[in-house]
């Protein structure tokens, strides 16, 4: 059953990848964007997650050749998008207290694509209070913390409290596990990237939120499976990809791999797909990288597990 | 009378005892509630129905309201067991037998049990041979949650608190998954009373986890009257300081704001008076 999990998630995530790529152009930024971004959220933050997907592609390295090829072509596309980091230099210069810069510069960064302009200037304002001091979500907090981490920006006097950055997010008061919303879902799942820099420092979640998670991950997944929330059910099992003790179901990728249409498509929930392509991909990217980072860690920590019991 | 007007007369019933039920077990309304229940019932069958419907529960106010159970109630109670006689032989588990049949035998055992225990407090309750001369014989078996051990390669390194998590909701073999083991704990909540014990008992006992993932799966899916049946075998366990993963006190009460119906009422009163008793 194990073998087959792998299988299934590598399936999945191939797929994922493979139609984040064919389609990339349809999320390429506009010709006449700018550094200031009227609509951040439209195209510049899904070309983040697009570059984020493959950076984790390679980092875990679990792919095969042709996905770690479509990885770093998905990157070359994204970084290229944004001025070989030219774009979120200038975004920083202007806007010295938006994160976003960083934290789309982390996925480049891990994976060797470095500006260094752009790097200097993180230096200098990731170190300012008041720009550590800004009034953001706790799980938000954590996301620039993991980012600077990635940058090699979290040490010596600007190391991050991580117990305490924990500690405030919604997971971090270990509350009550029947009362949780889609919303509050998302904070949860991002609380646990950030802290495991999406599954790559499991030891990074503290052990008696390991414990909660892993308690209460099944029945998560269970009752939005149930009404076909499969962008937060893959993002909940990313989750469980990045335990320290991985829960990877084999019933949950039979699942998703279910639903995922032939082209590789990973629909966001149970609505019926647009058929128009331009739509397709707009509506439908975000849940791709989600099952392309999902499908990558349970490759990875299932191989994993299957060598440590050997 | 067709059958379903003959559901839903039996229905309205249990209903309506539940509520008188509740009200006893909050010291509200006079002595005789189940024999008030039949005798001034249009249809006394269903009346009688309706005792073993609410079955076990009857006698919470005996069990954790300190009231003393009245001799017409005792008797009405063994007038439902003439009138429907369970089983001589209790059918075999599921899933040797079906699943339904068994959960009945099961709850009517309960209403025997502590119809013996409450008529004479000096009867000796717990299992052995104290099933003589009930009114219903026991039946054997309990819901059987599946092991992770049995589902998965990694049965080796499996957590056993963990027991049922990497079931397949369609596993065939031996038990089910925490969802449906817990939904079927659910139906056998009226053995969730103190003064009892047995199989149904010490699988409870077994997989707490199991029963507050089951409860909080209930909850988020607004299914209320079975999180309330879940969350009476957490009081319970808790009761007997069992450790259980969640506390089931702001559940409760979240329950009696959120859901309806005087069955729901009933099971989140019983939760409550357990709870009480442990902290007491």
């Amino acid at each position: 059953m194990k073998a087959s999990t792998t299988q299934t998630a590598h399936q999945v995530s191939a797929r994922a990848l493979s139609w984040l790529h064919t389609h990339r152009e349809r999320g390429g930024l506009p010709a006449d964007t700018t550094a200031d971004l009227g609509d951040p959220n439209s195209v510049y933050k899904p070309l983040g997650e697009a570059a984020l997907a493959a950076s984790l592609v390679l980092r875990e390295s679990v792919a095969g050749t042709t996905e770690l090829r479509t990885a770093r072509e998905l990157l070359d596309f994204c970084w290229q998008q944004f001025g070989d980091g030219d774009m979120l230099y200038e975004r920083l210069l202007r806007h010295s207290m938006m994160t976003d810069p960083l934290e789309t510069y982390a996925p480049f960064a891990r994976v060797g694509f470095r500006h260094e302009p752009l790097e200097r200037l993180l230096t200098h304002t990731a170190s300012l209070r008041s720009v550590r001091s800004a009034e953001v979500l706790p799980n938000r907090r954590l996301a620039i913390a993991n980012a600077a981490r990635v940058i090699g920006l979290d040490q010596g006097d600007r190391a991050y409290d991580w117990p305490a950055l924990a500690r405030a997010t919604w997971l971090g008061g270990t509350p009550e596990p029947w009362l949780i919303d889609w919303m509050t879902g998302y904070c949860l799942t991002h609380t646990v990237f950030h802290l495991t820099d999406w599954g790559g420092r499991p030891a990074g979640l503290p052990e008696d939120l390991t414990a909660y998670v892993r308690a209460w991950l099944p029945v998560w997944i269970d009752i939005w499976a149930e009404i076909q929330q499969w962008d937060l059910v893959a993002e909940l099992m990313i989750v469980g990809c990045c335990l320290q003790e991985p829960y990877c179901e084999a019933a949950d990728w039979e699942r998703l791999a279910a639903v995922q249409h032939a082209d590789g498509l990973l629909p966001r929930d149970g609505d019926p797909v647009a058929d128009d392509p331009d739509r397709r991909f707009s509506d439908h990217q975000h849940t791709a990288v989600v099952a392309a980072v999902a499908g990558t860690l349970a490759v990875s920590r299932t191989l994993g597990r299957a060598a440590e019991a050997r | 009378m067709s059958p379903d007007r003959s559901q839903t007369a039996y229905a309205e019933s249990a209903a309506g005892l539940a509520s008188r039920a509740l009200d006893a077990l909050q010291g509200i309304g006079g002595t005789a509630m189940v024999a008030q229940h039949v005798e001034r019932a249009e249809d006394p069958k269903a009346a009688l129905a309706a005792i073993r419907v609410v079955g076990a529960d009857l006698f919470a106010p005996c069990l954790l309201g300190g009231a003393a159970l009245h001799p017409q109630d005792a008797a009405a109670v063994a007038q439902s067991f003439a009138v429907f006689p369970p089983a001589l032989s209790p059918p075999p588990p599921p899933p040797e037998g079906a699943a339904e049949p068994w959960l009945v035998a099961w709850r009517d055992w309960a209403t025997a049990a502590l119809l013996a225990r409450c008529a004479d407090p000096a009867e000796p309750a717990g299992p052995g041979g104290a099933d003589e001369g009930l009114l219903a014989p026991r039946p054997s078996g309990a819901p059987v949650l599946a092991d992770i051990a049995q589902a998965t390669a990694a049965g080796a390194g499996a957590d056993l608190a963990d027991a049922g998590s990497g079931t397949r909701p369609d596993a065939t073999g031996p038990g089910t998954d925490w969802r449906q083991w817990s939904v079927r704990m659910g139906q056998l909540s009226t053995l969730a009373l103190p003064g009892l014990a047995g199989p149904v008992h010490d699988a409870a006992r077994a997989a707490p986890l199991a029963l507050a993932r089951g409860a909080t799966r209930a909850v988020l899916r607004r299914d209320f009257p079975t999180a309330a049946r879940i969350v009476r075998w957490l009081a319970l366990l808790k009761a007997e300081s069992v450790p259980v993963p969640l506390d089931p006190a702001p559940l409760v009460e979240h329950l009696r704001l959120h859901g309806g119906g005087p069955r729901l009422a009933l099971d989140v009163a019983i939760a409550g008076r357990l709870l009480a008793t442990e902290t007491s």
